[in-house]
């Protein structure tokens, strides 16, 4: 894992994608060489003690000639909230990249990759490194799931990339109705040699343990990210825990946020 | 302008160049914060808190952020005396900070136990004494709610060893100034406060406490008043040097607390939201001793006016 880095960001870009959904560029040339898929920056948003904790925010996108970075985040409290009114031309206190993030593929692998509402944001990065290792088309299939199609977003990069990608709605507005991990469901059943494939997912934690039984069953290995409110971000506080199969605890912030699904214990 | 100048401390007979130090259970053993600064810059490094045996600490959720603030209940996870020395000891012991040993136990024997293992080790600069974790089933805040218990667990590690004795103390008890007395008489070398405040907090949609052990400890700039007001009535009662600690985000929060009567601050919470804050503390307090043409020893207690001047 590489050294983690205090950055004062420049922000580039910081505007609304979808209702209370942002993206936003930053300027951190020394982090986004860095960065690996499934990474996060832990970010400060405001200059008083008030919110006092950085937020975890997982890196969406990376621009190695620009040395830019993208982030997607849902507006859910105070500090979020803070964070999008935040103007391009201002600067962020941003530490990164931080966790360990979802290990690439081998060359002869096929990889599904599951995203479920923000939990897109790290699909993206994941799913751009992958293809460009992986010239052929069939090798990566993107799932992702949306409450409603108001709230879908990443799905035009995605298609850029050359990626085929399947949605779904809770709702049905917006390509099939019901969850990714149906869809992944029917994406197994109609491939019969599921020997390479290998799994990735992140979003709501009911949605990965579904993948952690579905990949379970068929032995495919998966790889989660998990989410978790944390106080230091680095490994020190001991704040954001996930039971391990094994004994006692894994920090989601150093041990993970991505973590074989066999590590732990999501129930 | 001179920021080279001297704001070196002796407490207990730990040599510490500077009066900033780091409060357990925020640094991990070192490692982590390594990577944002040499951490030999600090005036001692304090441990995680260690049990005689392994703990794996309490289920999620550990951490609930709060008005200025943050509430834990990590409860002591940590690897254990015996691990401790075999993995953490070999990279701590090569710093030239000292390191302080945070100690806690279920039972009086527990600390005796641990005091006398720890002991062994070549160049630990003291054992900071936990009576006042609230985290935890058993032992730790019990033993600091009750002067006589405070006492007999001070006087067991005491006999147990050579090291000076840090008595870490609780805020969540009627009278600080008996607790405090309590434990200077038992043999404390110094005394540190404040360990966390008894807090809660409530899931308004499932209408539950948000913590598995309904309480947890409040920590961070919330907490920074009380602190002050309690490291100054300690101040007024004992004699041994004070180690201050509750919500120190700034330089001017450590200048407060030496005002108040410490001799060295901690730095807890504040590492969370800025890994660089002691290093930032250290050079801002050098700055201030150096525009007030003041050195520290001259500064410790001095909002006391007349009425305390040595210890």
């Amino acid at each position: 894992m590489s050294t983690p880095i205090v950055s004062l960001a420049e922000i580039i870009q910081n505007s609304e994608i979808a209702p209370d959904i942002y993206r936003m560029e930053l300027q951190a040339p020394e982090i986004t060489q860095k960065a690996n898929p499934g990474q996060f920056l832990h970010i400060r948003c405001s200059d008083t003690v008030s919110p006092l904790l950085r937020r975890p925010i997982s890196i969406a996108q990376i621009n190695e000639k620009t040395g830019n970075m993208g982030i997607i985040y849902r507006v859910v409290g105070e500090g979020t909230q803070l964070l999008c009114q935040k103007s391009p031309g201002s600067r962020v206190d941003i530490i990164g990249p931080l966790g360990r993030g979802f290990p690439l593929p081998d060359k002869d692998k096929t990889s599904v990759i599951i995203g479920g509402g923000i939990g897109v944001a790290p699909i993206l990065y994941l799913a751009e490194k992958i293809a460009q290792q992986h010239k052929n088309d069939n090798s990566i299939t993107v799932l992702l799931g949306f409450v409603t199609k108001q709230e879908a977003f990443g799905i035009e990069f995605l298609e850029s990339l050359g990626v085929k990608t399947i949605v779904a709605t809770d709702d049905g507005t917006l390509g099939y109705k019901g969850f990714p991990t149906d869809l992944l469901d029917k994406y197994l059943k109609m491939h019969q040699d599921i020997s390479r494939h290998v799994i990735y997912a992140c979003g709501p934690k009911h949605m990965l343990s579904r993948v952690k039984t579905i990949a379970g069953g068929k032995n495919i290995p998966a790889y989660l990210s998990l989410e978790e409110r944390m106080a230091c971000g680095i490994g020190a506080c001991l704040g954001c825990s996930v039971k391990s199969t094994q004994e006692g605890y894994k920090k989601v912030c150093k041990d993970g946020p991505v973590f074989e699904a066999g590590e732990i214990d999501l129930d | 302008m001179n920021i080279d100048m001297d704001i070196s401390v002796d407490i207990a007979g730990i040599v510490m160049k500077n009066p900033i130090m780091v409060a357990s259970g925020t640094f991990g053993f070192g490692r982590e914060y390594s990577d944002f600064y040499d951490i030999n810059k600090l005036g001692a490094l304090v441990t995680k808190g260690l049990t005689l045996l392994p703990k794996h600490g309490n289920p999620p959720p550990r951490t609930y952020e709060t008005p200025a603030g943050m509430l834990n209940s990590v409860g002591l996870e940590n690897p254990g005396v015996e691990k401790f020395i075999e993995k953490e000891w070999p990279h701590l012991s090569k710093l030239t900070t000292p390191i302080i040993a945070n100690i806690d136990g279920d039972t009086v024997e527990d600390y005796q136990k641990i005091a006398k293992w720890l002991s062994t080790l070549e160049n630990l600069a003291a054992l900071e004494v936990n009576i006042s974790c609230p985290n935890v089933e058993k032992g730790g805040l019990a033993f600091g709610q009750d002067p006589e218990s405070a006492f007999q667990v001070i006087k067991a590690v005491r006999e147990a060893t050579n090291l000076p004795i840090i008595a870490k103390l609780s805020p969540n008890v009627t009278h600080i100034q008996t607790i405090a007395k309590a434990t200077e008489s038992a043999g404390a070398d110094a005394i540190s406060l404040i360990n966390t405040l008894l807090g809660m907090a409530i899931d308004i949609h499932n209408h539950q406490p948000i913590f598995r052990r309904t309480f947890a400890g409040l920590s961070g700039p919330a907490v920074k008043p009380v602190a002050l007001r309690m490291v100054w009535e300690v101040y007024e009662a004992v004699s041994v040097p004070i180690i201050a600690m509750g919500g120190i985000t700034t330089w001017q929060d450590a200048a407060e607390f030496i005002l108040a009567g410490a001799s060295a601050v901690a730095v807890g919470t504040a590492n969370f939201i800025n890994p660089r804050a002691p290093i930032e503390i250290i050079e801002g307090l050098k700055t201030y001793l150096c525009l007030k043409e003041q050195n520290l020893q001259q500064l410790i207690g001095s909002a006391h006016g007349g009425r305390h001047l040595t210890y």
